[in-house]
């Protein structure tokens, strides 16, 4: 079958998916392999899928001035995506409707925003399920951690992590007896190495507790030391006679420092990968093909198509307008791609709740400099974190947090090391020796902590669209209300605090100033201005629940009114807590496909 | 002395790097190529001659006379960034209103090769992030290279 020719007359596949991202390839790759047929349609081009478009996009970063999350994964004219470089203009992609900034950021290629995440994968915590019940705030997830913890699992073998179960072990996570992960921990950084000299065992206080602190190895989706058994996925490279993966490169990390925004070797794990491993022979992969209307039989509620417009040049706007058809649904475009479609398509809302209680990670940056060299600008952007206040007794009053730490220098809150010589060449006046001393001083102490603070559900904050306000195929941009409530900012103000005790404790000077860092959003808390940047942490607009009107899916991630149609990802969070969502919106994903497996294999 | 030669001369003064090094990023020529791009008229070579009297005359002083010169002072610090960063940095309002300029005079990076070759990532016993990888684990060792 030639890409974007449809049958109307009869069902394409199994199962339409829609978007090429970490969870709808995990669906696509799961059902392929039980037999059945997906159709796999992707808003953006499918560059980064072979060795040399992936080269291509690794030369844009080299090459780009400003050099962002964004940077090497530039869009196709018809499929924009929003931009940190154009939150401060108010001029990107969303429409930001205050009264503060959204200032997260997705990528909408083939591939999604694994193309550039940090790699990171967390569990959430037990708790972190139960926060109404627990601690009288936010609300309950449909599930317990011990329902989710088998996912968990298998979700870390699918995209492969690397850590050991030891350090992972700790307020309240648990793993199943014997239980490994696929590869050793990523080796910690000298500077958390050395961090870790001065804050293990140090005590901090948060209401009435006294809470201990120690630098803990972050699980990683990168590439490590393979446990028995597991062998390790490298690049992928997609050619015309089919896949290939594993041009003996990306199979270890190499220490690139530069996980986000592109790892050059794929060492880190992108969803290509995971699109790689699929039944190819069942697997039909739709690029440039953008879902713009579910078809929905008025009688029975059950989704009969979705309509996408098909573009055969990612510089032109020209499309053909097409219709694929299946016995199920998935969308997993992204927690606002998905909210864009579905009120794109009127679809019914018995819950009101489509589209609302947005949520990210709110999160600030504290910098300094170590009385000694930590080795900065060298390995993973992050290797380590302080995770000891994710949870506690006082989330029920303020939001958890955790310190992630940072190997990259200033790089992300400043745009050093370019920032810092130009400091030193125009400000100090340095030239020659001095100036190479100096650089060779002070580059290697930079110390940066990023304060990822959690954020609860708010019906505030919520994703909608506004027919004045459309691309360039004449789709709608998303429209965001945010504002961040007492709950987080005191919750902020509280990682501030910590931060700074940290740093003391460490003898790093601290040098944050906002004002001579690069720009982010402000918000104001008694009287303090909070510099706050977006995670990419999008969650929480189509909730799951047990309960039709208090959730748009149910626990298996099925549309409440449209019984044959998943919605997929993070947007399906009732809370996030404080880990980045991708291992459990993979496990999430993986449970959704098992459900499907069973009904329509069946 | 060609202006090559003198080129190599002043950025080995500016930026504290032997002209080995200076060779080893293979821009020199491009670097050049950059200035000769952004400077009108005689001026690339008008700054080399300014450069081969001033030693001639100052000795040691010549760099801080360079930085403090009006005219000068902003190309010689843009040939730090050159080196340094790989970027070219746009000369303000004041000078090309003063000096003029053959165009292309915006905030750049020069290329990507020009990127990678940044001397910052050397001054930081690091590498380049995205290329010049320094093999698994490398970074939980001390840093070393230091000068």
């Amino acid at each position: 079958m030639e890409p974007g020719v449809v049958m109307d007359s009869a069902a394409d596949a199994d199962v339409v998916v829609v978007g090429a991202g970490v969870a709808g390839s995990l669906v696509a790759k799961r059902l392929t392999r039980a037999g059945l047929h997906v159709l796999l349609l992707e808003a953006g081009p499918a560059t980064a899928w072979s060795f040399d478009g992936y080269g291509a996009h690794l030369d844009a970063f080299y090459g780009a001035d400003a050099k962002g999350p964004e940077s090497p994964w530039a869009p196709a004219v018809g499929v924009p995506q929003p931009d940190t470089a154009d939150l401060r203009g108010d001029d990107g992609y969303f429409v930001q409707a205050g009264p503060l900034k959204y200032a997260s950021t997705y990528t909408r290629l083939q591939g999604g925003s694994t193309l550039h995440w940090l790699g990171v994968s967390l569990r959430m915590l037990p708790e972190d399920f139960r926060m109404r019940s627990r601690y009288g705030v936010g609300r309950d997830w449909p599930l317990q951690y011990s329902d989710l913890e088998p996912y968990y699992r298998q979700a870390e073998y699918e995209i492969g992590v690397a850590a050991d179960v030891a350090d992972q072990t700790y307020l309240g996570v648990e793993f199943a007896p014997g239980y490994e992960y696929p590869m050793q921990r990523v080796p910690p950084s000298w500077s958390d190495s050395v961090l870790a000299g001065a804050v293990d065992g140090m005590p901090v206080t948060l209401g009435e507790r006294e809470y201990r602190l120690k630098v803990r190895s972050y699980p990683a989706a990168r590439n490590s030391t393979p446990r028995e058994g597991y062998r390790p996925v490298g690049a992928v490279d997609e050619g015309p006679d089919g896949q290939r993966l594993a041009r003996d490169l990306g199979q270890r990390c190499a220490g690139n420092t530069a996980c986000t925004p592109i790892c050059p070797i794929q060492a880190k794990y992108n969803a290509g990968k995971t699109l790689a491993q699929a039944e190819r022979t069942n697997l039909h992969v739709v690029p440039q093909a953008v879902a713009s209307r579910i078809l929905v039989d008025p009688l029975t509620g059950q989704v009969t198509g979705v309509q996408y417009q098909h573009y055969d040049d990612p510089s032109s706007p020209r499309h053909r307008v097409r219709t694929a058809r299946a016995r199920a649904y998935v969308l997993a475009a992204h927690a606002v791609e998905n909210v864009k479609l579905m009120l794109m398509s009127q679809l019914a809302d018995g819950s009101g709740l489509l589209g609302r209680t947005l949520m990210d990670h709110p999160s600030l940056y504290g910098w300094g400099l170590a009385p000694g060299p930590v080795g900065a600008f060298r390995g993973p952007l992050s290797t380590s974190g302080i995770d000891d206040l994710r949870g506690g007794a006082f989330r029920a009053r303020h939001a958890a947090f955790r310190v992630d730490i940072g190997n990259d220098g200033w790089r992300a809150n400043t745009g050093a090391p370019d920032t810092t010589v130009a400091e030193a060449v125009s400000a100090h006046g340095l030239y020659g020796p001095e100036l190479r001393r100096h650089l060779s001083t002070v580059l290697p102490r930079q110390v940066r902590f990023s304060l990822n603070v959690e954020q609860l559900p708010s019906l505030d904050n919520r994703v909608s669209i506004d027919a004045r306000a459309v691309d360039r195929l004449g789709n709608p941009r998303p429209v965001i209300h945010y504002a961040i409530d007492e709950y987080t900012l005191a919750g902020m103000a509280e990682a501030r605090r910590v931060y700074q005790e940290i740093f003391r404790r460490a003898g790093i000077e601290d040098r944050t100033n906002p004002d001579e860092g690069s720009w982010f959003p402000a918000v104001t808390y008694h009287g303090d201005v909070l510099h706050y940047h977006g995670m990419g942490h999008f969650a929480g607009t189509h909730v799951m629940g047990s309960d039709p009107s208090a959730s748009v899916v149910d626990v298996d991630q099925r549309c409440w009114e449209h019984r044959n149609l998943f919605l997929v990802g993070s947007g399906s969070f009732p809370t996030m807590g404080t880990s980045n969502p991708t291992l459990t919106m993979a496990a999430l994903a993986l449970r959704t496909s098992d459900r499907l497996v069973t009904e329509l294999c069946a | 002395m060609s202006d090559h030669e003198l080129f190599l001369d002043l950025s080995v003064d500016l930026t504290g790097f032997s002209r080995i090094d200076l060779l080893g990023t293979g821009l020199t020529e491009r670097y050049l190529e950059e200035l000769h791009e952004v400077l009108p008229g005689t001026m690339v070579s008008d700054l080399l001659s300014t450069f081969e009297r001033e030693r001639a005359n100052s000795g040691s002083e010549t760099i801080p006379r360079l930085l403090e010169d009006e005219v000068w002072g902003p190309v010689a610090r843009n040939m730090i960034m050159l080196w340094y960063c790989g970027r070219w940095t746009a000369l303000p309002h004041s000078w090309t209103a003063q000096n003029g300029t053959a165009g292309k005079n915006t905030d750049h990076v020069v290329s990507p090769a020009a990127y990678v070759a940044g001397l910052q990532w050397v001054a930081a016993g690091a590498h380049p992030a995205g290329a010049r990888q320094q093999g698994f684990g490398a970074w939980a060792t001390a840093p070393e290279g230091l000068i």
